[in-house]
């Protein structure tokens, strides 16, 4: 089943704008970037100031914001001036401008994943600005520059504790990227391409039928056992509880992040959201069939949102109910557990596919 | 008795000896006799403190030493151990060693208990003794570069005490910085996360793993021996101990300064008060452990753990039935000399049927917390078989109270020593065995549940008391004026462990010297103990299961 490929976002605009050759390509690529980066940037102030707080809230019988217009909804632009409005120290003795350029490729590393992210259709719109061949190792590869960044901050900070983060960061990282990137390719096997929109209409085939309701085959339903690894492997990735090891506020302060302030800090903090909100967004792609769910095809923007939000959900819930690891626990767990399972699945998945197909 | 196994105690009893056999079993050792009330004092001279302890360690069974009190007459100082048995601490014997005038020098009792380190520690900084053979004798209170020792005879209040660090150094001293080192120093606080406090941790480590930890307290050391020793015995010292351990454990300190000036004064108590105290006691004991657990949740979960917010409430509602009952949230000032200030709050139907309500409520929260945390495999990962502090090690150091409990050191003074009403009630003393971080907190979850059941049973008799016979207080002179070189030791057992108290008077309506013996202090002296080799996670979890509280660390 393969449908004719759906029109990107940029060409859209292009085409809608009449911009014309090359010259239009790049500034309709860039509009679509833009509009694409906000929108990202959007969950982000929604989810950092009020719906993290909301969320933690409820999950610890607390009120939260709710003094500030609507819900406390004007706590963002207010959270937003006071975190900006703070004064930036530069201690003394960081490396520069290694200590400057850390906050920058984080956030940076973690919206350039966005762009091979197929959002869905909202209206006419194709939400996605480019779909290469090798989209998902793509997405992979731009996600783990953020592990760079943290190892710049900690190394530049001139601050043991920042050391420890960062050291507990490459650490962390080594140890979780490659199951979930082995996770990740037993959906390449199922699928058969790396490209996402490819991986996501593979999922819109009917697995069953339960009461005349088609069940989609997502990769989810498919193989649970992987989505469980990808989902862990995951939180790992994106450093939430259970594996929040490097930043670790009650060990070592709040490790790689413990010497920024002001904007710097604010770029760390949105960086971490927008990677929280990518991680959930490699999964829906992967394992939970991208953009679909109940209506029409030109909703699917929604179930998209629904589905990262979702995945934020889970990030926070486990914040609040779970223990952290210690950090030769996560190794052990990330090299001897998580490695030998998800090759274990690999295999198995390979085998299963070369029977069933 | 630390020659014999540990885990049988009863297989090889030390027979209880009267003073006289005791001074004839340490024959010429004893040169004169200063008893205190609590206790017997042998007298022995400055040189033989170790052959003296050891003796009574080994062949008398006193395996525990409480504190040491340093003090200076007119005439001399003074340096007391105050020795008791884990086993029995109403066998008790305080050994007193004068020292010199001009040059205060006296044998450290380091090598045979090792809790004689800090105690020492503090006797040197604020009285002046020297220890021989201590192995690191500094400051443990004030900075180092203070000046004068504050609780001596001849201490100058007035002279400045403005000396720089850089200034105060030891130009020959050995420098300790290797550029071919491998591991890295880390200062974890004063200021940090998860130190409970303004605690400061010297840490060593090699890559993630604590090679050496060194406490370094004092920055909450508020002069409160000495402030109780300018307070009149019938009402200027009771507030204090609410300052000490200032999570929510105010009535049972303020029961350890209770007990010991009420020995010394001889005022019995009613019994209807002693009711009231015991109930009071322990609706302090469960806010306090349920805010060691919530603190405990915050180390080893991380920031926004769901466990501290419930924890929280839970306090909160016996915080509120503290508030009934004293009328204040944190410095409750409840306990007076001879009984209680008043009587419980009008109307009592509301008051019994509020605490009734708190303790139907109170098992369902324990159990949520045991979903919550005890039984979520990530935690038990984390805190079983990590801080271990062997029954020995733990005796040795003088640990109490809920950290030795988690070792099985059965030692309990509401059982052991009883005081108040606890001995005609029904209740438990909880041990593990596990020796580690997780047994040390499931000792105070079961806890909890102990200290709701006595608070039941008090509120029964409370309920069919006969109104006439509700005496709270009874009849103390407006003035006390204990006889002149009277002396006692008396402890109780507090959130914390063992909080014991020891008073001189001199004649007057105000202590000669007042000493603390602080569990805080002897337990957060086991650390090293517990975190060398273990990761700086396991550090942390430690030092949070502990449960130590600066204020009475530094008092």
């Amino acid at each position: 089943m393969s449908a004719a490929p759906a029109q990107l976002f940029p060409e859209f605009i292009a085409e809608t704008l009449g911009l014309p050759g090359v010259a239009g390509e790049v500034v309709a690529a860039l509009i679509a970037a833009f509009v694409v980066g906000n929108i990202v940037l959007a969950f982000t102030g929604v989810a950092g100031p009020w719906a993290k707080r909301k969320i933690t809230a409820a999950f610890t019988d607390r009120v939260a914001v709710d003094r500030v217009g609507p819900f406390g909804l004007l706590i963002i632009p207010a959270s937003a001036v006071q975190l900006l409005a703070k004064e930036l120290i530069v201690p003394e003795g960081v490396d520069r401008p290694t200590w400057d350029l850390a906050p920058i490729v984080l956030p940076a590393s973690a919206l350039l994943g966005f762009a091979v992210i197929p959002m869905g259709h909202l209206g006419p719109v194709n939400l996605q600005l480019a779909d290469p061949e090798v989209g998902l190792a793509l997405v992979f590869a731009f996600a783990s520059i953020a592990s760079v960044s943290l190892v710049m901050a900690g190394y530049a900070s001139n601050n043991k504790y920042s050391m420890l983060g960062g050291l507990r960061a490459v650490a962390q990282n080594l140890a979780y990227e490659i199951p979930l990137i082995v996770t990740a390719m037993s959906v390449v096997i199922f699928a058969g391409t790396l490209q996402m929109s490819g991986i996501v209409s593979a999922q819109q085939e009917v697995l069953f039928t339960v009461g005349g309701f088609d069940v989609p085959a997502w990769y989810a339903l498919v193989n649970p056992f992987a989505f469980v690894l990808f989902l862990t492997a995951n939180m790992a990735e994106i450093g939430r509880n259970p594996f929040d090891i490097p930043e670790a506020p009650t060990e070592i302060v709040a490790g790689y992040q413990t010497e920024y302030s002001s904007s710097y800090f604010v770029l760390f903090y949105l960086g971490e959201f927008v990677h929280i909100f990518l991680g959930g967004a490699i999964l829906a792609v992967t394992f939970l069939g991208g953009a679909a769910g109940p209506g029409p095809e030109s909703i699917g923007f929604v179930w998209f949102v629904v589905k990262i939000w979702a995945f934020f959900l889970f990030t926070q819930w486990c914040r609040s109910a779970l223990p952290r690891v210690r950090i030769d626990q996560l190794i052990e767990i990330g090299w001897k557990g998580m490695l030998v399972l998800s090759f274990a699945n690999l295999v198995l998945t390979a085998v299963l596919v070369g029977v069933i197909v | 008795m630390s020659l014999e196994p540990l885990d049988s105690p009863d297989a090889d009893v030390v027979p209880d000896r009267t003073p006289e056999e005791l001074e004839a079993l340490l024959g010429d050792l004893v040169v004169g006799r200063d008893d205190h009330l609590n206790a017997p004092g042998f007298v022995i001279r400055p040189d033989t403190v170790q052959e003296t302890l050891s003796t009574l360690k080994s062949e008398a069974g006193y395996d525990h030493l409480s504190v040491v009190t340093a003090q200076e007459y007119e005439n001399r100082y003074e340096s007391i151990y105050h020795l008791k048995k884990f086993d029995d601490p109403t066998q008790e014997v305080s050994v007193v060693v004068p020292a010199d005038k001009d040059h205060p020098v006296s044998e450290s009792a380091e090598p045979v208990f090792r809790t004689a380190d800090w105690h020492e520690r503090e006797a040197y900084d604020l009285i002046g003794i020297e220890y021989d053979g201590h192995p690191d004798l500094r400051r443990i209170l004030l900075p180092e570069t203070w000046q004068g020792h504050p609780l001596s005879l001849d201490y100058d209040q007035n002279q400045p005490q403005i000396a720089s660090l850089p200034a105060h150094v030891n130009p020959i001293q050995e420098h300790h910085k290797d550029a071919e080192s491998d591991t890295m120093y880390l200062n974890i606080g004063p200021h940090h996360p998860a130190t409970h406090g303004v605690l400061h941790l010297k840490t060593v480590l090699d890559g993630e793993q604590v090679v050496d930890v060194e406490s370094d307290i004092g920055y909450l050391h508020r002069c409160e021996e000495q402030m109780a020793q300018n307070g009149t015995y019938r009402h200027q010292i009771m507030p204090y101990p609410d300052r000490w351990d200032y999570i929510s454990a105010g009535l049972l300190n303020e029961w350890a300064y209770a007990r010991a000036a009420e020995d010394l004064a001889d005022i019995e108590v009613p019994e209807y008060a002693q009711v009231i105290r015991t109930m009071g006691a322990e609706m302090c004991r469960i806010a306090a452990h349920m805010l060691a657990l919530a603190t405990f949740a915050l180390d080893v979960n991380g920031d926004f753990t769901a466990t501290f917010m419930y924890a929280i409430n839970d306090r909160e509602r016996v915080q509120k039935l503290l508030e009934d009952l004293t009328g204040q949230r944190l410095m409750f000032n409840y306990f007076r000399l001879g009984g209680v200030v008043w009587d419980l709050p009008e109307p009592r139907e509301e008051f019994f049927s509020n605490t009734r309500d708190f303790l139907d409520q109170l098992p369902g929260s324990v159990e949520e917390y045991h979903d919550l945390i005890t039984s979520n495999e990530i935690f038990q990962m984390r805190t079983i078989d990590t801080g271990i502090l062997p029954p020995e090690v733990a005796k040795n150091y003088g640990a109490t109270g809920p950290v030795a409990r988690g070792s099985g050191v059965d030692y309990d003074l509401r059982r052991d020593d009883p005081y108040g009403y606890y001995d005609e009630l029904e209740w438990d003393v909880i041990t593990e065995d596990g020796c580690d971080n997780y047994s040390r907190l499931l000792v105070r979850m079961q806890e909890v549940e102990e200290s709701a059941k006595i608070i039941g049973q008090c509120i029964d008799l409370l309920e069919d008391w006969p109104e006439e016979e509700r005496n709270i207080q009874a009849n103390v002179p407006r003035t006390l004026r204990p006889d002149d070189d009277a002396e006692i030791y008396r402890a109780v057992e507090a959130a914390k462990g063992e909080l014991g108290i020891y008073i001189r008077s001199d004649g007057t309506d105000k202590p000669g010297r007042f000493k603390i013996r602080s569990p805080c202090f002897s337990n957060l002296q086991t650390l090293p103990e517990m975190a060398n080799g273990e990761y700086i996670p396991d550090v942390i979890a430690a030092l949070g299961s502990l449960d130590i509280v600066l204020g009475e660390v530094d008092r």
